[in-house]
């Protein structure tokens, strides 16, 4: 603070050249600029203060529970509203205690009862009670209202969740299954006020006053939003949950910044605290030349793989895709693009579609295949792959092995994995052709398996439902992002078994033979684990970045009052 | 050979005479009917082209966590299982209406989204278009003067270099080179003193704000008219009256500055007319370098999004403007040129 207003009222000499300009330039700004807000509150008493600013790739889009996309919403919506049960990871993701306070099953796993803290107010003063999350799971099943958020009622029973009283919440489901999975379902929509909502038209839910400008019941409220460009967090006066949770920040300014470069040149020069997916090639830079950034690390939650079309014959054998992934060096591809300078290792070679982070359920038994341009070339040879011609190209009954890859454009990572997976390959004599294609075309083709190899990848999910990538084609199957016709009814069984299996801890042996066999297929050629990096300012203590939040637990982070920067 | 029109007093109502003379009751109906044909064409082609690009807005559900059931209900909500004859009939009935619609992303009607970035775009592009032609007019004047000599050769070898720059490239830059000047990177306002400043402050904030956005989007501009400006002005300085100017013993300043610099600016009108629609369409690079929240942004996120009724809604505000400054350019030339007006 104390720099930004001697920058404002002693402009630097090069600033005062351009004054001429900018004067004119104000003017019209003067007519277009929204109007003056009255200035916030200083805030005074317990403690240091500061503001914390964040450079956000988009901005929010709507603030309600239901219909939200972006991650920008979920940030503000996770700390603007008491979450029903907070969820981390621990090896699994687990559930800790927040609006609800104690939950249990039945006998048989299908009846889930919540019991709700009583002291929680939306912002107007209206306790929040059982029927407001009945309300809510109400309007998810809404046709009209389009919600992404269907999957956490498909399981339940019509009329669930139910209010037993003002502070009871009753969760039927179809069947018993997953209880950390059954607890998500059940738990991981913030809740809407019903009185607001009552009467809004399910049609135009994302643009109702309400979902912009949400009824906080967390720690936070919404004081700011000016479209594209900034949105501003402050403590909610009207918290009234436990004073543990009372933030320790002034405020958090949102940053609408789209493009990555400029982030960047922001973040170097402190005109942000904070940016999310930094580039390791960028890791370097910031660590060599500014100390004052810290390097946080949210996990293993991206992935690159090769998938292999099992309708194309050069790929229909499994021990032939198996000769492909041992010629490709993944091992050496983490060193040229996902080390740092410094020698830090940035990835994990990937086994399966499980995260490393569920380290419980992560099958790191599995004994990856070897790299052996020699047992690759072997391998070919007695599925009859060989250079009969003596082109350089492998052949069979005259037809070389050739075919392309696709990726999508715009991502270095991949175009230069593929170009090392390219002389991989053509070392051992098969002549790989690369395509780089618009994502949503790129995307579309995957969908309608219309390629011979693509360079793709998967975000991690917290929870474990290997259906719709490994499941088999069969009526009624949910297994539209099973790409490469991936088919084992072994698989179909042991992921139908993992998913109604209540106890986690039972399924985990489950989830991890359903991995080995995978892997034994390989229907891809499992490249890495990514770890997405954070950069932040190196004031904020305990910050809570972990592979489930990011920004999600605000009210926790501090700075101590000799590291101030912003002191109103 | 005409000689120009020697000043004479004009007021309010001897313009819109003139006015009228250049532009009679016919013209305009006319062009009205001329701009509904394109506006129509416009929304025509680019709904086809949005159709015909892969995906829709619902493909943002597709995702593993996600069920099929969840697209499913978008894409029926938003009619897109519908066949595209009657989606496209229903988009110009109420186009007909003056309805643009509402976001399929936002949910709220699309004026109220293009009237949150237009202001935005037109102040940065209204800046930047104030400043590029009295600066490419000066610049092209000196030039032509000065033909042939060290100084013409350098402004137009720094012209040329300019005008070949990718606008995002000098953006970036110059946000490399922001912090040593004093300036800053990105935004309309410090996002987070803002709040802090009173009225002058902030107007003097946003000044700065606009230095580099300013610069970004302007030098190619300005490079441009200053090549035009030389050449029409080399080209007028050649006639007849500028030496019949001279003859008379008229100082060097008066023969450039009144009688050469009035016939030179002739071309440059159009030049006005032909950059007005930039007015309204910004910059989509140099705003999204600098997070200018404009028309830039939102016309890049709608496509990115699939979002229809946006995407058309922009495209139909910049056929209005084109139009608008093709009128503004006949009018305006007309306006100067009594052998236009007379003909």
């Amino acid at each position: 603070m104390r720099t930004a207003l001697v920058a404002l009222t002693h402009p630097r000499p090069a600033s005062v050249r351009l004054a001429a300009v900018g004067t004119l330039l104000a003017l019209g700004s003067a007519c277009f600029g929204g109007g003056s807000d009255p200035a916030p509150a200083v805030r005074t008493g317990d403690g240091p203060r500061d503001t914390l600013v964040v450079g956000s790739q988009t901005d929010i889009g709507n603030l309600n529970p239901i219909v939200y996309e972006t991650a920008s919403d979920a940030w503000v919506l996770h700390n603007v509203y008491l979450q029903t049960l907070d969820a981390h990871v621990d090896c699994k993701l687990v559930h800790e205690p927040a609006l609800a306070t104690s939950w249990s099953w039945n006998d048989d796993s299908t009846e889930l009862t919540l019991h709700l803290r009583d002291d929680i107010t939306f912002e107007d003063g209206t306790p929040v009670t059982a029927h407001d999350i009945a309300f809510t799971y109400e309007m998810v099943r809404n046709p009209a209202v389009a919600s992404p958020r269907l999957s956490v009622v498909q399981q339940m029973l019509d009329g669930s969740p139910e209010a037993l009283d003002d502070h009871t919440v009753r969760v039927r489901f179809k069947q018993a299954y997953d209880h950390i999975t059954q607890l998500s379902h059940a738990t991981t929509l913030v809740t809407m006020a019903k009185h607001a909502f009552a009467d809004a038209d399910p049609g135009t839910l994302r643009g109702h006053p309400v979902s912009l400008d949400p009824l906080a019941t967390g720690p936070w409220t919404l004081t700011k939003h000016e479209k594209n460009t900034r949105f501003v967090l402050e403590p909610n006066p009207a918290w009234s949950g436990p004073a543990s949770m009372k933030p320790k920040l002034n405020r958090v300014v949102f940053r609408v910044i789209p493009e990555y470069a400029t982030r960047l040149v922001e973040l170097k020069n402190g005109g942000i605290d904070l940016m999310d997916s930094i580039d390791i090639e960028d890791v370097d830079a910031i660590k060599a030349d500014h100390p004052d950034i810290r390097i946080a690390s949210r996990g293993y939650r991206t992935n690159d793989y090769i998938g292999w079309n099992s309708a194309n014959p050069l790929f229909a054998d499994k021990e032939v895709r198996r000769a492909l992934t041992m010629a490709i060096d993944v091992d050496a591809m983490i060193g040229k693009l996902l080390t740092g300078k410094d020698g830090t290792v940035y990835a994990k070679p990937m086994v399966g579609t499980i995260t490393p982070e569920l380290c419980d359920a992560y099958a790191d038994d599995v004994p990856r295949i070897p790299h052996d341009t020699a047992a690759a070339t072997a391998l070919l040879a007695s599925k009859g792959w060989t250079d009969s011609d003596g082109d350089g190209v492998l052949d069979k009954d005259g037809r070389p092995f050739r075919f392309t890859l696709k990726t999508n454009a715009g991502n270095k990572r991949r175009s230069d994995a593929s170009i090392l997976i390219q002389s991989d390959l053509r070392a051992i004599g098969v002549d790989m052709q690369i395509a780089t294609q618009e994502a949503n075309s790129f995307y579309e083709d995957l969908r309608k398996r219309d390629y011979e190899a693509a360079l793709a990848g998967w975000a991690a999910a917290l929870f474990i439902d290997p259906t719709s990538i490994w499941g088999s084609d069969k009526p009624g199957a949910r297994n539209e992002f099973n790409f490469t016709g991936y088919s084992n009814p072994e698989v179909d069984a042991l992921i139908a078994k993992g998913l109604s299996t209540p106890d986690p801890d039972a399924a985990v042996p489950i989830w991890k033979e359903m991995q080995r066999r995978i892997y034994e297929d390989q229907p891809y050629t499992f490249l890495w684990w990514r770890e997405e990096l954070v950069g932040i300012h190196e004031r904020f203590e305990n910050t809570v970045i972990t592979p489930s939040s990011l920004l999600d637990d605000l009210h926790a982070w501090s700075v101590p009052a000799d590291k101030v920067k912003y002191a109103r | 050979m005409t000689t120009p029109a020697p000043t004479s007093p004009s007021g309010p109502s001897r313009a819109l005479r003139r006015i009228g003379e250049v532009l009679p009751a016919q013209l305009i109906l006319r062009k009205s009917w001329m701009t509904v044909l394109l506006l129509w064409g416009v929304a025509t082609l680019i709904f086809g082209l949005v159709e015909i690009s892969p995906g829709t807005v619902a493909d943002k559900f597709m995702n593993p966590d996600l069920p099929p059931e969840a697209r499913a209900s978008v894409i029926a909500k938003y009619g897109l299982d519908q066949p595209w004859t009657v989606r496209y009939l229903r988009m110009l009935l109420a186009y007909a209406q003056g309805d643009l619609g509402v976001s399929l992303v936002q949910e709220r009607p699309v004026t109220a989204i293009l009237a949150e970035a237009l202001p935005n775009t037109l102040v940065l592009s209204g800046v930047t278009l104030v400043v590029i032609f009295p600066v490419g007019i000066t610049l092209g004047v000196l030039q032509a003067v000065r033909q042939g000599r060290p100084e013409d050769t350098t402004a137009s070898v720094g012209a040329l270099f300019f005008y070949s720059m990718p606008s995002f490239w000098l953006a970036l830059m110059l946000q490399l080179l922001a912090p040593s000047l004093g300036l800053p990177i990105s935004g309309m306002n410090d996002a987070v003193m803002v709040d802090y400043m009173t009225p002058t402050e902030r107007l003097w904030d946003t000044a700065r704000h606009l230095v580099l956005p300013g610069i970004a989007m302007g030098i190619a501009g300005a490079a441009g008219v200053a090549r035009y400006m030389r050449s029409s002005m080399l080209e007028v300085i050649r006639q007849d009256y500028i030496r019949t100017a001279r003859a008379k013993g008229l100082p060097e300043s008066v023969v450039i500055g009144k009688h050469a610099l009035r016939n030179a600016l002739l071309p440059i009108i159009t030049l006005v007319g032909l950059y007005l629609p930039f007015l309204v369409g910004g910059s989509i690079l140099v705003e999204t370098v600098f997070a200018w929240p404009g028309m830039g942004k939102l016309i890049i996120d709608a496509i990115q999004q699939q979002d229809t009724p946006v995407i058309i809604a922009c495209f139909l505000l910049f056929a209005v403007v084109v139009t608008l400054g093709n009128l503004f350019a006949d009018v305006a030339y007309a306006l100067v040129d009594p052998r236009i007006r007379n003909a």
